[in-house]
């Protein structure tokens, strides 16, 4: 588990970007925490660093969007999702175990149909109006990859 | 009569063209999941190889499923398309069945297709009189809770299917000498199983047409759901 502290929207922007960066295919990325937490920023952060052109918005309607970057992107806002059913008639896994990156908003409303090589980051409210508090776990080789990249400046 | 079969619950693509007798061609890649891309090129270029036009094939046999969602509508959607031209018939055959009848096992034999998050499609089948019947019904399930399964009620087991490359060790040292493992080339769908069962089936009239035939993903039940999700919060 790693804590990292982000005091303004810039540096969730540098963080989001590094982290695409590292990114390789196949890689899931479940973000969690409250409205205005920060996950919509830190994916357009996240597309970036991925080479994303395009405008990354959330998908309010779709469930999920489709980026071309370095590689493909999906994103999924199960914010409203009602019920997996809908996530089943998406063929969501084909999305969550493909050579594409997947980031999923939420994420943790569908814990249990996440792949078990998903990367975590909760996203906090810190003391200041600005402040974020992001906390990244997960297991297997690609986490301890990620995070050693992360510590890299 | 002359059969065009397809699978694509995988990411072996796989098309075959049979007779009453003989297998005629069959052409498969195992490669990625590019099949909306490869499939039709794939059957144009078997077809043209036999001497073969669409308007020549009398019966149409596909890979229902379990498998991949987008895999599993391509094929059907492909062998739809083609039905549909000619007003030909379908007969949609279980993956798992397919792969079970790849394999001559005295025994039982346990097709395994990956399910992901340390789960498997599966089903139980023999051969009795020259049928191979369905002993336990298609169903999808952990890998350990079916191990458990396998090895309390049964002996002389074959496996095969993708399931069994992630699974190996586990199998090994949950079923020991109970279990045999197919050798690679029957490992994996191939058109040419669901042609032959889908040529053995038109005449039990499980045909379907062009309408009514749909894919069986085989998800999890929301009762199912529940309960796993009570047992890991328990
Ligand atoms: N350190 C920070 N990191 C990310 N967003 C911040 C930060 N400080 C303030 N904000 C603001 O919080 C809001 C986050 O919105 P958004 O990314 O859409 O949240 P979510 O998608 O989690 O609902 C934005 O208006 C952003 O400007
Ligand atoms: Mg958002």
């Amino acid at each position: 588990m790693v804590k990292i502290i982000l005091k303004n929207p810039k540096e969730s922007q540098d963080f989001g970007e590094k982290l695409g960066r590292i990114l390789k295919g196949g890689d899931v990325i479940s973000l969690t925490g409250d409205l205005g937490a920060g996950k919509t920023t830190i994916t357009k952060a996240i597309g970036k660093g991925l080479e994303v052109e395009e405008y990354i918005t959330s998908p309010t309607f779709a469930l999920i969007n489709q980026y071309e970057g370095r590689v493909r992107v999906y994103h999924f806002d199960v914010y409203r999702l009602e019920g997996v059913e809908d996530l089943y008639d998406l063929g969501f896994e084909d999305y969550f175990y493909s050579d594409g990156v997947t980031i999923v908003e939420w994420g943790d409303k569908i814990h249990g149909l996440l792949p078990e090589h998903t990367i975590h980051i909760q996203i906090e409210k810190g003391k200041e109006l600005n402040e974020r508090i992001v906390t990244i776990s997960g297991q297997g080789e690609r986490y301890s990859e990620i995070v050693e990249e992360l510590r890299k400046s | 009569m002359k059969i065009l079969a397809i699978d694509t619950s995988t990411v072996m693509a796989t098309c075959a063209v049979l007779d009453e007798d003989n297998l005629l061609g069959e052409f498969s890649l195992n490669q990625n999941f590019g099949h909306s891309e490869n499939l039709v090129p794939m059957v144009k270029t078997l077809l043209d190889n036999l001497s073969l036009k669409v308007s020549d094939i009398d019966l149409y046999g596909v890979a229902v499923g379990p498998g991949s969602f987008t895999g599993l509508r391509i094929g059907i959607a492909t062998v739809k398309a083609f039905a549909h031209v000619y007003n030909k018939p379908i007969v949609g055959i279980s993956t798992l069945e397919g792969l079970a009848f790849n394999l001559s096992h005295r025994g039982i034999i346990v097709p395994m297709i990956d399910a992901r998050r340390n789960r498997v499609y599966t089903g139980i089948y023999k051969w009795e009189n020259g049928y191979l019947n369905n002993i336990e019904e298609d169903t999808v399930m952990e890998i350990d809770q079916l191990l458990e399964h396998l090895g309390e009620n049964y002996n002389n087991i074959m496996v095969n299917g993708n399931g069994i490359n992630i699974h190996r060790e586990k199998i090994k040292d949950k079923l020991g000498d109970k279990v045999e493992f197919a050798p690679n080339i029957h490992n994996t769908c191939r058109a040419a199983s669901i042609g032959e069962l889908a040529l053995l089936k038109k005449d039990h009239g499980k045909l379907s047409n062009y309408f009514t035939l749909v894919p069986e993903y085989l998800r999890e039940s929301q009762a199912q759901r529940d309960y796993k999700k009570k047992e890991r919060d328990n």
